[in-house]
């Protein structure tokens, strides 16, 4: 009997009623886990501890309002874990066992979820393919052959083949949306600041934001639910009130005003996947949703921001891994700086260097002038574009992504493809908007498309609303083990 | 334009991150980081709405922490995780040279 693919309330039931206890999903999550090894999406899979949590929990009373509770989840691996190995799929952190948890990980430990892993990633969450990783990359739960997708790529292969209902990944330049993209699944980019980066191994800190990923819309706004909330350990959180973001699942959406981009079904994007949007688009019109084309500027310059902002950030962010306080450190040093030089040659892989290579470079002397500050300025422009959209529109949507998961064996040298994967999805970090990829069908190849919902800051609860209603029109079948599986 | 930096750029952007780059590497690296800087340049054509600014989407109206002494790691933990140590020091290589 299979239970990790039913929707969460019915396995709620299930528990409520002692049909089942929390150690039979621990054990069927492990059974699967390590029945899927090939697909390589856990770096740690922590076994020990979730059986004792599990027997622990199988004791007590199953908390009817928790419908979390006793759920397994995974976690990328980017997302400190107290006494849990957290490498950020790198070599710098291959023998790192951080000494306190995340501010999230606390409140999924608070609402008694069981952590089954931690999640396979590009290296400190920088690619678009999972291939950055310091282990081997996930694959495709739909076609082994093709990318996960990046860089939460681990999280969404667990969840995209069903051996965990839900997991947590962070998204800087569309790190989540895009994998949950690729990979079928849902995944929600939430507003800057609306959870807490405490405990998220930093990369580009005015971008980064942790987010759920899980099977359908309703169970992503439950865990989106469970993490948000103001931390004092992290002063970019947010301190709007408590709100449920499945309240309004279920509305009706006819007559909300929607957006186009027309660079979103611009040539970038590949046919089959414009026709299946159009397809969508003809849907929402018979609903009643008023849907127009806009011009949007500075979108088309959303990947050179990124590499100015993100890159700065992150070699600033990445000063930290120096090889005396913690991670990888070269062994015997002559002196200082051989320990900093070969540490940090040793520990990062080729795509982490090339980054804080290049955003060193830019944040230095007259180069700080020249272009950093000219991308903020752009940034501004941009999120100023993106809001006059929203004055007179609820959301912007389009394809999540511009082609569908291509191969594995693709060129990893090229250093700019991997940009050009996030070219739909980075304005929205750069804005810090709230964002979800939800699936709206395959590509003639069996591969899934996903579709990108864009909000006002802090409208998760209309996306929501909005994505659940596209869901429950399409009702696909996104279990890649049934009918839809290419072999 | 050349399609590579030279090996003193690379060199230099090198010494900026403190990474190290062995010879076999440099090639690599210098047509590499070329082809990302090129992408940067970019920049230098985009004409700009305003001048404003904006270095985090939203500024959140925090107030500073209260000047209280808070919980500490143990140092016991802390040392765990540090690759060389000598009791409760940490220690590095030679700082000054002779």
């Amino acid at each position: 009997m299979r239970y990790l693919d039913k929707d969460i309330k019915e396995i709620h039931e299930l528990l409520v009623s002692k049909k089942i206890c929390p150690l039979d999903l621990v054990n069927e999550a492990l059974e699967l886990i390590e029945k899927n090894k090939d697909l390589n999406c856990f770096i740690t899979v922590d076994k020990e501890n979730a059986i004792e949590m599990a027997n622990r929990l199988g004791e007590m009373e199953v908390d009817k309002d928790n419908l979390l509770f006793g759920i397994p989840i995974a976690i990328k691996d980017n997302i400190v874990t107290k006494g849990l190995r957290t490498t950020c799929a790198s070599r710098m952190l291959d023998n790192f066992i951080p000494i306190y948890d995340a501010c999230v990980v606390e409140k999924i430990k608070e609402l008694n979820m069981i952590i089954i892993g931690k999640t396979n990633m590009d290296e400190f969450a920088m690619g678009s393919t999972s291939r950055t990783s310091y282990y081997k990359a996930p694959l495709n739960p739909w076609n082994k052959k093709m990318i996960s997708g990046g860089s939460s790529g681990g999280s969404a292969v667990a969840v995209g083949a069903r051996l965990v209902p839900l997991a947590l990944g962070s998204d800087t330049g569309g790190s989540i949306r895009q994998p949950a993209s690729y990979c079928g699944i849902v995944g929600m980019k939430p507003t800057y600041g609306r959870v807490s980066r405490f405990g998220l191994v930093a990369f580009a800190s005015s971008l980064d934001q942790i987010g759920p990923m899980t099977k359908n819309v309703y169970e992503n706004a439950l865990l989106l639910n469970a993490i948000v909330g103001r931390d004092e350990r992290d002063l970019t959180s947010s301190d709007k009130e408590k709100e449920d973001f499945t309240r309004l699942i279920g509305e009706d959406i006819s007559g909300m005003r929607v957006a186009i981009p027309t660079y979103f079904i611009s040539d970038i994007v590949e046919k089959e996947i414009k026709d299946k949007f159009n397809e969508l688009k003809e849907t929402l019109k018979k609903k009643n949703v008023i849907i127009d084309l806009v011009d949007i500027k500075y979108l088309e310059n959303a990947v050179t921001l990124y590499q100015i902002i993100a890159m700065g950030e992150a070699s600033s962010n990445l000063a930290r891994f120096d090889g005396i306080r913690y991670g990888y450190s070269t062994p015997n040093p002559t002196d200082i700086d051989q320990l900093y030089l070969k540490t940090r040659r040793e520990g990062f892989g080729n795509e982490v260097k090339r980054r804080i290579m290049v955003g060193s470079y830019l944040l230095s002397g007259e180069n700080a002038q020249l272009y950093y500050n000219k991308a903020l300025k752009i940034r501004d422009d941009m999120k100023k574009e993106l809001m006059k959209v929203f004055e007179k529109y609820d959301l912007i949507i389009g394809p999540t992504t511009t082609t569908t998961a291509y191969s594995l064996d693709s060129d990893l040298d090229n250093p700019l493809k991997s940009y050009m994967d996030d070219v739909l999805v980075i304005p929205v970090n750069m804005a810090g908007l709230p964002a979800i990829s939800i699936p709206i069908g395959f590509s003639n190849s069996k591969m899934p498309i996903g579709m990108h919902i864009i909000g006002k800051p802090f409208s998760e609860a209309t996306i929501y609303k909005f994505a659940s209603f596209i869901e429950k029109e399409l009702n696909l079948d996104l279990n890649p083990e049934r009918g839809d599986k290419d072999e | 334009m050349a399609d590579r930096l030279t090996r003193e750029e690379v060199e230099h952007v090198a010494k900026l991150a403190r990474v190290e780059i062995s010879d076999d590497e440099m090639e690599k690296y210098q047509v590499e980081l070329k082809q990302i800087l090129d992408e940067v340049m970019k920049i230098n054509d985009v004409v700009l709405y305003d001048d404003e600014y904006m270095i985090a989407p939203w500024s959140v109206d925090s107030e500073l922490r209260k000047d209280e002494v808070g919980d500490m790691l143990d140092a016991k933990d802390v040392l765990e995780n540090v690759p060389r140590h000598s009791g409760n020091y940490i220690e590095v290589p030679v700082v000054l040279g002779e």
